[in-house]
């Protein structure tokens, strides 16, 4: 029987640049501007795990972004993909969220989408990195969840064996619909979009919705909505030798070993 | 003026890169063993993603995405692996001589089944008489009923070992200029695979060389355009699909061998030093810069003005002067990245050499650069 | 703010054991549970665990509260988070710590949701500072840049919460016998409570040296594509006989498993003698090994962050530099 999947999905600065972004030391914001963005590595196999529950057992897959205007861009890659719909939550109120008032937001946005059977998330993102998303918009969805997941197993139409991993072995959990699912990257090998569903992909629409159109409480969004903030920056002092040693690739082994044995490393 | 890809083609560009770094770099050595299969995979990878499909429109089971989309997809393809743009270039040539010159029947016949990665095909004109020198041909075909009899040998024929269907160009008729072009089916009787070429980018995966056709019975229904009136097509398929992509290619190539020497020029460091730091150094990357970049947009538009509708035989200067340029910027940045790299230029390991190899298989690619010298002067002359 | 609320940390159980990173957040636990003049109390999950009870009050605890029932042996989030969330409203801790374990960040989110309070996620540090008037807990992460770290925190909602990786506090001394009292809390569970029900867990043995336990870890970055490869790391490993492990992108390389990344979101170790190879020294990468008593890195690029966190710095050609230094070094051990 058809599924309604909802896939979230979050555009983040691409990883070789993480060295160019800077702190607004005054209003402890992050600047993130001018520099290169990608889709979240792993939503890219959320995306794909949705996609192959739809060849499987039919339905539609809708994917969500919560972002500024420029987000536009990780839905456009979605929908290349093969996703059938695509939603841009977009608005100022929206910013500085930190991870319950994004899972509010987005919450938001699911109802206003009206009945789903499944989500799913990329395990955590390149940037924050943080895990929490997923598991909070559950909480406040009321549904249950699995995190860590690289198997899932339909056993019929209502609910799911997920493979969960832990530190040296995996858990299995049974787990009833609706529910959201965060995976990890060896659950699948996700699909490169190809010409046609580039094609596709500029004549679907991507529907944009601000905080009215998703009737959030602006108690609830953004930076004043988040429970935790930032009160703060400091450079760490590191309290290193920083010796370098120079000469042949000989010469410097032979001063580094003799350094280490020095210092107690060896 | 509005310089932009539009938003298609740079997810075009995006997906061909990732396609390229993740499925092709990791098998490059695979790829230089000599012995073992043609990697049949890749070329079905590359119409699984609708790769061969960019010039067929979509009806006849392509994507329709177009010559600039072609140009960057060989270009990315060949940023990585110049061999296997040069089969990308080659996959689309069959193909876009039947989008641009075949009957209805024959692009609801062949069409789908080359974007699809079922069957591949190459142009053959090439003759022991040369390339360049079309009319010079000897193969003949003499007329029996609804077939012609096809004799002759073609040489120099990219994928001579694999492609099912080859474009030849044959004498039908007294004249000089009398030259047909019909596809003939490599299952044909009489017709040979013969020797592989010893080209200094030869290996397993890029077999060029030549086939011989005794006595082959070939349908009239496979010629392409009207009877002794073949040239024609032929000429507007190796401009538009091996000339252009022959560029695209030599971008390709001019790119990568740019990027690793900005990238050894960055890490390398002499006299306490970046290399960067040396203004001999620095000068020669950014001219090497400047010439990719020349080189690039003359290729988009070349490649623009045949997405406008431009036929080829409207514009050979344009699509002369983007090879020749294309060709000289690669040639260039690969002697540089090899000055640049010192005694590790012509090391396997930093890329340059397999690289090089490929610019200067390029240079009589078709269109060569000669003959790109001569219909861009011609153009030139003709303009004013 | 009522000085009777606790400090609390979650104390993990798995297959009738404590996770270490559980023992060592009792240390930082005592540390602010002293300074707030609150006691610190421990919440344990799971099934015919009395013994676990003990052990934490062995390592200086002051109180556990102890759920246990058959059904609870096995992790299970909608029920443990329930759970916690109903021990949270009957006793208004201040704060929780729980161990970024996999099954640590799944639980304190759901949790920090449930009660509407706010969540820090793999802290380098945690200690408490007065911000408007009042004793806050300050969550230290490190930032994207440089040796940038970031303050945090959760200045109206309560309990303050914070997760925190194995390996970045240490745990304290064990004593003969604890001191404290366990209170045991009668689960109220329903069976249509387990939406999320575990059915088994599957546990492996690690391959190879535990990089929490190793004398000496060698990682390797980015930086060895250009040089042959990861085998260079693993010979000089094998030297020093030494856990290997890598930074990010190392395992998007698929060079080593993600068990053995180091790094913020990965794992904090403090061997004897770290040396990095080919890693450039992103924060998120040397979060995860500046305790180490000897930093060694070698990269190609002088300008490389990595080297103002190392005590001996080796700049060059990593293809040439590390069989040397293998070579000296099978000379003299």
């Amino acid at each position: 029987m058809p599924l309604n999947i909802v896939v979230c999905i979050k555009q983040v600065p691409a990883p070789e640049h993480f060295s160019k972004i800077t702190l607004d030391a005054e209003k402890n914001t992050i600047i993130r501007g001018g520099i290169p963005s990608v889709i979240n590595p792993l939503d890219r196999h959320a995306l794909e795990e949705g996609l192959r529950i739809r060849e499987r057992l039919s339905g539609r897959v809708t994917a969500l972004s919560m972002g500024p205007p420029q987000a536009r861009e990780v839905l456009e890659e979605a929908l290349a993909m093969g996703v059938d719909d695509a939603v841009l939550l977009c608005d100022r109120a929206l910013a500085g969220a930190d991870t319950l008032a994004t899972a509010y937001s987005l919450a938001r946005a699911i109802k206003k989408l009206g009945k789903f059977d499944i989500i799913l998330c990329g395990n955590q993102t390149i940037d924050g990195a943080t895990g929490q998303v997923g598991p909070q918009l559950a909480e406040l969805l009321d549904i249950p969840h699995v995190t860590y997941a690289n198997r899932i197993e339909f056993v019929d139409g209502s609910f799911l064996v997920v493979r969960r991993v832990i530190e040296h072995g995996y858990l299995d959990v049974n787990l009833q619909l609706p529910a959201l699912i965060c995976v990890l990257r060896e659950i699948n090998q996700f699909r490169l979009p190809t010409a046609i569903g580039i094609i596709e992909a500029a004549s679907k629409e991507i529907k944009t919705w601000n905080c009215g159109d998703i009737e959030a409480d602006t108690e609830y969004v953004g930076l004043g909505g988040s429970p935790t903030r930032v009160v703060g920056v400091f450079k760490h002092k590191l309290e290193r030798r920083r010796e370098i040693l120079e000469g042949s690739p000989q010469e410097v082994a032979q001063k580094a070993v003799h350094r280490l044995r020095e210092l107690g490393g060896i | 003026m509005d310089f932009s890809l539009t938003r298609e083609q740079e997810m075009l560009r995006k997906m061909v890169r990732e396609f390229a770094e993740t499925e092709l770099r990791p098998r490059e050595d695979e790829f230089a063993e000599p012995e073992g299969e043609w990697p049949y995979d890749v070329w079905k990878r590359m119409a699984e993603l609708g790769l061969i499909g960019l010039i067929v429109p979509k009806e006849y089971g392509g994507n329709g995405m177009g010559h600039l989309a072609r140009m960057v997809a060989i270009e990315e393809i060949s940023r990585v692996s110049p061999a296997w743009g040069a089969h990308l270039r080659g996959f689309g040539l069959v193909p876009l001589l039947l989008v641009e010159h075949g009957t209805e029947e024959q692009k609801q016949k062949h069409l789908l089944r080359f974007c699809r990665g079922e069957i591949q095909g190459s142009l053959a004109g090439t003759e022991a008489t040369g390339g360049s020198d079309m009319l010079g041909i000897q193969t003949t075909a003499k007329r029996d009923g609804d077939y012609y009899i096809v004799n002759g040998r073609k040489t120099m024929i990219s994928r001579s070992l694999l492609s099912d269907v080859f474009a030849i160009t044959m004498r039908t008729g007294e004249g000089v200029r009398d030259i047909s072009t019909v596809l003939i089916e490599s299952s044909t009787p009489g017709f040979q695979r013969g020797r592989v070429e010893n080209l200094i980018t030869y290996s397993r995966t890029s077999p060029v060389g030549e086939f011989t056709m005794t006595d082959c019975r070939v349908p009239v229904e496979n010629r392409i355009g009207r009877e002794h009136r073949g040239l024609g097509p032929m000429l507007s398929a190796i401009n538009a699909g091996g000339r252009m992509g022959g560029a695209g290619i030599c971008l390709g190539i001019a790119q990568a061998t740019l990027e690793l020497a900005v990238k050894y020029a960055k890490e390398r460091h002499l006299y306490g030093k970046p290399l960067t730091d040396l203004q001999t150094i620095l000068f020669m990357l950014g001219d090497m810069e400047r010439q990719t970049m020349r080189a690039r947009w003359l290729c988009y538009y070349a490649a623009w003005l045949l997405d406008q509708g431009k036929k080829s035989s409207e514009i050979p200067g344009e699509m002369a002067m983007a090879k020749l340029d294309a060709s000289e910027a690669a040639l260039n940045n690969c002697l540089k990245a090899v000055e640049i790299h010192g005694g590790y230029g012509t090391t396997p390991e930093f890329g340059i050499i397999q690289k090089f190899k490929t610019a200067l298989d390029m240079i009589a690619a078709a269109g060569s650069n000669q003959i790109s010298r001569l219909a861009m002067s011609n153009a030139a002359v003709e303009r004013y | 703010m009522n000085q009777g609320n606790e400090v609390w940390i979650w104390a993990e159980q798995r297959s009738g054991r404590l996770m270490e990173v559980s023992l060592e957040l009792i240390s930082k636990g005592l540390e602010l549970s002293q300074r707030l003049e609150v006691g610190l109390a421990a919440v344990l999950i799971g099934d015919r665990a009395e013994e676990l009870a003990e052990e934490l009050l062995a390592y200086g605890v002051g109180k556990v509260y102890l759920m246990e029932e058959a059904r609870l042996r096995l992790y299970q989030s909608d029920v443990y988070a329930n759970i916690m969330a109903n021990l949270i409203y009957e006793h208004n801790p201040q704060i929780i710590l729980l161990g970024a374990t996999t099954i640590g960040m799944d639980l304190a989110p759901r949790v920090a949701a449930k009660v509407k309070t706010g969540l820090t996620a793999h802290c380098a540090d945690l200690y408490l500072e007065e911000i408007d008037g009042r004793l806050q807990l300050v969550q230290v992460v490190p930032g994207f840049s440089g040796n940038l770290m970031v303050k945090i925190a959760c200045p109206q909602r309560r309990p303050q919460m914070a997760t925190v990786r194995p390996g970045v506090m240490e745990k304290p001394n064990c004593m003969e016998e604890g001191k404290g009292q366990i209170v045991r809390v009668k689960p109220n569970i329903k069976e249509e409570d387990f939406r999320a029900k575990t059915i088994d867990i599957v546990e492996e043995k690690p391959v190879g040296i535990p990089l929490e336990e190793a004398n000496v870890v060698v990682a390797g970055g980015w930086g060895l594509q250009s040089a042959g490869g990861f085998g260079l790391i693993e010979e000089l490993a094998n030297i020093l006989g030494g856990a290997v492990a890598g930074t990010r992108p190392a395992v998007d390389a698929n060079w080593v498993p993600e068990e053995r990344m180091i790094g913020q979101s990965g794992k904090t170790v403090s061997p004897n003698l770290f040396i990095s190879a080919g890693a450039s020294g992103a924060p998120h990468f040397t979060t995860g090994f500046l305790k180490s008593k000897v930093i060694l890195a070698i990269d190609q690029n002088p300008k490389s962050p990595i080297f103002e966190v190392s005590d001996i710095g080796i700049v060059g050609d990593l293809r040439k530099i590390v069989p040397c230094l293998g070579e000296e070094l099978k000379r003299i051990l």
